[in-house]
């Protein structure tokens, strides 16, 4: 692993560690065994889904399609498996043929025909809600046995959604930081030009992304059937906004290049821990969001904001392109 | 520092002088870019500004025209000193610059290029302006459509564009950048005719360019810079050809260099090409012997950088280049070939990653086992190389942009090196490097070169090739005008290679070889097709949707559709200025429900109509202040429109709930009567949607604000240079799609009735979907709020003809997806630009 620690790893920690002892010192319940048991869960989803989202901003890149792939997952899980745990695999399985598909598209759509990132991830989006509604007519139902113990239960006391969060984010982050072909996928992100003119076959990465995304995003949403005991057919819709704002607030920049894995993992923590906090305290959906809306403000200031040059423009205010004429004539 | 050059003979009255540039300084860092340069130019006078690469003369005239801000020195203008020259003031006193590289914007047509940077009282002079853009390009010899766009021109008819522009404002100082470089013989003389003429009706010109034969022609006096300074002032008719050069030439020696190669036991060839032609140049052929560094010089910009280009497999040419015994493709050379860009920022280095990522990036498998990088090996390896190199910086793991320029390019080198090429292409390669890193980077292409591997360089320094290279090519619009090998190679046998050369394309490249534009060409690359395309649509599924089911067309469902479309389209308008700019505005939607929950606290029934009309002017000023704002982060904190319009988004999301947690504040009846008001089934609103989308779409295309929107969404740099107001194009702008989005919210708040918290948020997605569907582009620029209003149309009509066919919400979303996947793809293929490298 690297020797030097991200800064968007740091920031978000500290932040995430100061989050913690907060919780304990104001909203003590918050931070009790129950709610910490309810809390992991989703912020173990939120991880996974986020993951994806990573990879495709790495290429400079959105995608709005995580709404209808985690919607659409959700909904065969529970709706092919229809209460039997002896259908389960095949549900799984065909979730994940759906999902590749759509990475694919997006892939092709992008990467290659060169469609922009929202537009394109847009309408394989409809596509896939479309989908939904074809699959449930809307109408949700709950899932089997096994499925819930799989994405509800518990091992050695720790909920098993956790795990499957910390090995997803250890095998991503190293496909990304440790072999050859996540190497140049990072560097394919941080200058596309730069990586054609050494001879490298960019389309591909481009491609890959959106593809590896959408496996991320079939995981959450199959942990998400076994988590919700009664899930809604648009379970997805709560996933889009928080798993860009994970992946702005550890660091990785909206504008491509290197990703922090791990980093992302950590704010998706971070981010449902907030809301529990600002739950136990008995504050409002309002302030709950305000305080995202902040953190997220505060996240990308951190970053992304060249502070010596904001410093010079404020010396020299005065003299701004668009300001009137004001050259006296000799 | 006192020059000794010779001071020819003045043979200029001071009474007439147009404009006088005196002991004027620029630095760039360290470097003098220009040193107590002065330079005089008479009324009527052709003054050539002479001088070789990088001495000067650009940076002299961008000072002239006000685009580049000089340190010290001053500028007069008929006898006054002006300061503080900016473009758009340049522009007042009569300055017109031709730029090397045309200053037009590519999204837009002739016409429109033509309106934006030229000031309308010009046009209008003469009564008809259309007649007159049309008599000032024929002016120039240039033949295509005022309703062409110009990223369709070659880049022969962007320069005639440029010219005419400059020439349509009847400049009292014309300045042209070496105007010739793209033209063919026809162009070149009518080119000179038109200065002629400029010169006879009494106003300056000033003339820059490499070759001498040009300032014979079209010059009365000559001004040669070198290294910044002024070396020499003269009548053109009272110097030699030679001592001119003489004057250009001479530069000091700063490098060392290592020593050449010793030519009396030559190996055997290494490096063959054979009319090896391409884009820009042709015809090129070579034998270089082993150990031989090869130079391709010339004046900048005469197919150097393409061949260099070819060479490292990035574009494909004709011909053979082979390397020993073997004959390589352009796919091969883009495998094995080490190519080493002129510009490292674009196209050398990831300025994001750190040293070590830039220099191993293209040799990782070697650092592997198995799929797994070594970190061991490969910090052995790398860190081995960059130190061979002697490169300077804060360990492997420091960012690439804390680096020196010298580093960089260190790190660059280590990366062509570290993937064991076969060949070593350079592309200006000490540009930005200082003088001490300059000495070891030639040094280490000397020893690559010692190594067997063939090193091809390019330079724009002469000094550089003399004193680097074995075997230097010239050469002059594509073509080897000269070969020089071994002592031969001088910095004066090259000079006088370049800048003697003066034949003039046979051919310009691309000039109007394609088919003239027709109306209807024009009309489906243009920006009305989508609206054609959507309006049958439109029309072929309301059919449809009657004959199914006849209570589709009764005045309810009609007046409804209509609100409806009203509301959304409202919003849609805002983004579309959003999307023009080459932005986006994901806050719309959160906005119009926050605008309803304001509104909701004054525009109730206990409430006077005094206290609604405050409701209204405070959503007004609520929606300005949140633009603003958009704008401001964009701008000004450098956020991307995404992240500063996403994390906007969410404040407002919260922000309603902070107003009220759950719907509340009926709004009054009156109020929403008057709203939903209707004349026979159609809504006033509706009427006013279709009235505001017509009236921007004239805006747009007919005022100087929507001119500077287009032009600042299609290419910043481009419009600053014209004197556009960039930022305040951005905050206006914003704001403005702000103002919009309160227009759709007072429709919104008649539809709710109350203030939802909840409501609002699914504008975002369905705005960006209908103007895109409206035929808009997300990379700025090209749009139309009339296609805004189609795509919001058919949206609303799509999801209400559904409930009307009893189509499921599946199938209507399925119908929904095809249509933005669709249309995306089909517009793109139609007229976007790739954006894949």
């Amino acid at each position: 692993m690297g020797r030097s620690l991200s800064r968007g790893l740091v920031t978000v920690t500290t932040a995430t560690v100061l989050l913690f002892i907060v919780s304990t010192m104001f909203a003590s319940s918050s931070v009790s065994k129950g709610a910490l048991l309810g809390m992991l869960p989703f912020a173990a989803v939120l991880a996974i889904v986020a993951l994806g989202q990573t990879l495709v901003i790495q290429q400079g890149g959105i995608d709005l399609s995580v709404v209808g792939t985690v919607s659409i997952v959700v909904v065969i899980t529970t709706r092919q498996a229809a209460g039997d745990d002896s259908k389960l695999l095949a549900a799984v399985a065909l979730a994940l043929a759906v999902a590749a598909a759509a990475g694919i598209v997006n892939g092709l759509l992008i990467g290659r025909l060169g469609l922009n990132a929202i537009v394109a991830t847009l309408g394989t989006d409809t596509l896939l809600m479309s989908g939904v509604f074809a699959i449930s007519g809307g109408i949700p139902r709950t899932t089997t046995d096994l499925m819930a113990e799989i994405g509800g239960g518990l091992t050695f006391g720790i909920p098993n959604s956790v795990y499957f969060a910390v090995v997803i984010t250890a095998i991503t982050t190293t496909v990304v930081k440790q072999t050859q072909a996540g190497r140049r996928f990072e560097a394919v992100g941080a200058n596309p030009m730069a990586m054609f003119t050494t001879g490298m076959p960019i389309q591909r990465h481009r491609v890959g992304a959106y593809f590896w995304a959408q496996i991320h995003y079939w995981l959450g949403g199959v942990l998400l059937a076994g988590i919700v005991t009664e899930p809604t057919a648009f379970q997805g819709r709560a996933y889009l906004l928080p798993s860009v704002a994970a992946v702005v607030l550890g660091g990785t920049s909206l504008l491509g290049g290197k990703g922090n894995l791990v980093a992302t993992a950590v704010a998706a923590l971070f981010l449902t821990q907030l809301v529990q906090f600002a739950l136990a305290l008995g504050v409002g959906f309002a302030s709950r969001t305000l305080v995202q809306a902040a953190a997220l403000t505060v996240g990308i200031a951190l970053y992304t904001i060249d502070w010596r040059s904001v410093l010079g423009r404020l010396r020299r205010s005065t003299s701004d392109d668009s300001g009137p004429s004001r050259i006296p004539v000799g | 520092m006192v020059d000794t050059a010779p001071q020819e003979h003045e043979s200029i009255r001071t009474d007439a002088l147009r404009i006088v540039l005196r002991d004027v300084t620029k630095r760039y860092g360290g470097v003098h870019a220009l040193a107590d340069a002065s330079l005089e130019v008479a009324a009527g006078e052709v003054h050539a500004l002479l001088g070789e690469n990088g001495a000067g003369k650009s940076t002299l005239m961008n000072i002239a025209s006000g685009s580049t801000e000089a340190d010290e020195g001053t500028i007069e203008i008929d006898g006054n000193l002006i300061e503080g020259l900016n473009p758009s003031h340049a522009t007042e006193l009569g300055i017109a610059i031709v730029h090397q590289h045309p200053a037009l914007l590519p999204d837009m047509t002739v016409a429109e290029n033509i309106s934006v940077a030229v000031p309308g009282s010009v046009l209008a002079e003469r009564g008809d302006v259309r007649s007159t853009m049309r008599e000032m390009l024929d002016d120039v010899g240039f033949t295509p459509h005022l309703e062409d766009r110009v990223e369709d021109l070659s880049i022969v008819e962007r320069h005639l564009l440029e010219l005419a522009k400059a020439l349509v404002v009847k400049p009292a100082i014309l300045i042209l950048d070496e105007p010739t470089a793209p033209l063919d013989q026809e162009s070149v003389d009518m080119l000179f005719d038109r200065i002629r003429r400029v010169a006879a009706s009494g106003s300056s010109v000033i003339y820059i360019t490499h070759r001498l034969a040009e300032v014979r022609v079209i010059a009365d006096r000559v001004t040669v810079l070198r290294d910044g300074r002024v070396r020499g002032v003269s009548d053109v008719d009272q110097i030699s050809d030679d001592d001119l050069l003489s004057l250009i030439v001479g530069r000091k020696l700063e490098s060392t260099f290592p020593a050449k190669l010793d030519r009396t036991d030559l190996g055997e060839v290494l490096l063959a090409f054979d009319n090896v032609s391409g884009s820009g140049f042709s015809e090129i052929s070579l034998s270089a012997h082993r150990g031989e560094i090869v130079g391709i010089a010339g004046i900048v910009g005469n197919g150097q950088s393409h061949l260099l280009r070819a060479l490292a497999g990035l574009e494909d040419f004709s011909g053979v280049v082979q390397i020993g015994d073997s004959v390589l493709s352009a796919r091969d050379l883009r495998a094995q070939s080490a190519y080493m860009p002129p510009d490292r920022h674009t196209e050398g280095l990831m300025m994001s990653l750190s040293v070590r990522e830039n220099a191993a990036v293209s040799a990782l498998e070697r650092f592997s086992r198995g799929i797994f990088v070594s970190r061991k090996t490969e910090n052995e390896i790398v860190s081995g190389e960059l130190a061979s190199l002697n490169t300077k910086s804060a360990g492997l793991e420091a960012p690439v942009t804390s680096l020196s320029g010298g580093n960089q390019q260190k790190v660059v080198m280590a990366r062509a090196l570290l993937s064991e090429p076969a060949i070593v292409v350079a592309d200006e390669p000490t540009q930005g490097v200082d003088v001490g890193a300059r000495s070891e980077i030639y040094g280490i292409l000397r020893s690559v070169s010692a190594g067997g591997v063939p090193v091809v360089v390019a330079s724009s320094d002469t000094l550089e090739l003399e004193g680097l290279c074995d075997r230097v090519i010239v050469m002059s619009r594509g073509e080897n005008v000269a070969e020089l090998v071994g002592d031969d190679v001088t910095e004066e046998a090259i000079i006088h290679a370049a800048m003697r050369a003066d034949g003039h394309k046979r051919t310009a490249a691309g000039a109007s070889s394609r088919q003239p534009s027709t109306a209807m060409s024009r009309f489906i690359r243009g920006d009305y097709a989508p609206v054609a395309v959507l309006a049958l649509l439109m029309i072929g599924l309301g059919t449809y949707i009657y004959t199914e089911n006849d209570r589709y067309l009764s005045a309810f469902n009609t007046s409804s559709v209509m609100l409806l479309c009203a509301a959304l389209g409202f919003i849609s308008l805002g983004q579309t200025i959003a999307l023009l700019l080459g932005g986006i505005d994901l806050s719309v939607g959160p906005l119009s429900g926050f605008l309803v929950v304001v509104g909701s606290f004054f525009i109730t029934d206990e409430k006077s109509a005094f206290v609604w009309i405050v409701g209204f002017v405070l959503m007004g000023l609520c929606a300005l202040a949140i633009g603003l704002t958009n704008g401001a982060l964009i701008r000004f904190l450098k956020f991307t429109p995404v992240a500063a319009t996403l994390a906007m988004f969410i404040a407002l999301q919260g922000l309603s709930f902070v107003l009220r947690d759950s719907p509340g504040g009926i709004i009054s009846r009156s109020v929403t009567d008057a709203i939903t008001t209707k004349i026979e089934r159609v809504p006033v609103v509706f009427v006013l949607f279709i009235l505001a989308a017509v009236g921007m779409e004239y805006g747009l295309r007919r005022t100087a604000w929507g001119l500077r929107l287009r032009a600042v969404g299609s290419d910043e740099e481009s419009a600053r240079k014209i004197g556009v107001g960039v930022t305040s194009t951005l905050l206006a702008g914003y704001m403005a799609v702000s103002f919009f989005v309160f227009l759709g919210a007072i429709i919104l708040l008649a539809q709710l009735g109350i203030g939802d918290p909840a409501q609002g948020e699914g504008f975002t997605l369905d705005t960006i979907t209908a103007v895109v569907l409206g035929g808009t582009l997300l990379v700025g620029g090209r749009g139309t709020f009339i296609g805004t209003i189609f795509g919001a149309g058919l949206i609303v009509q799509v999801i209400n003809g559904a409930t009307f066919l009893g189509f499921s919400q599946a199938r209507e979303l399925l119908f929904q997806g095809i249509l933005i996947v669709a249309a995306a793809l089909v517009y793109s293929q139609i007229r976007g630009r790739r954006a894949v490298a």
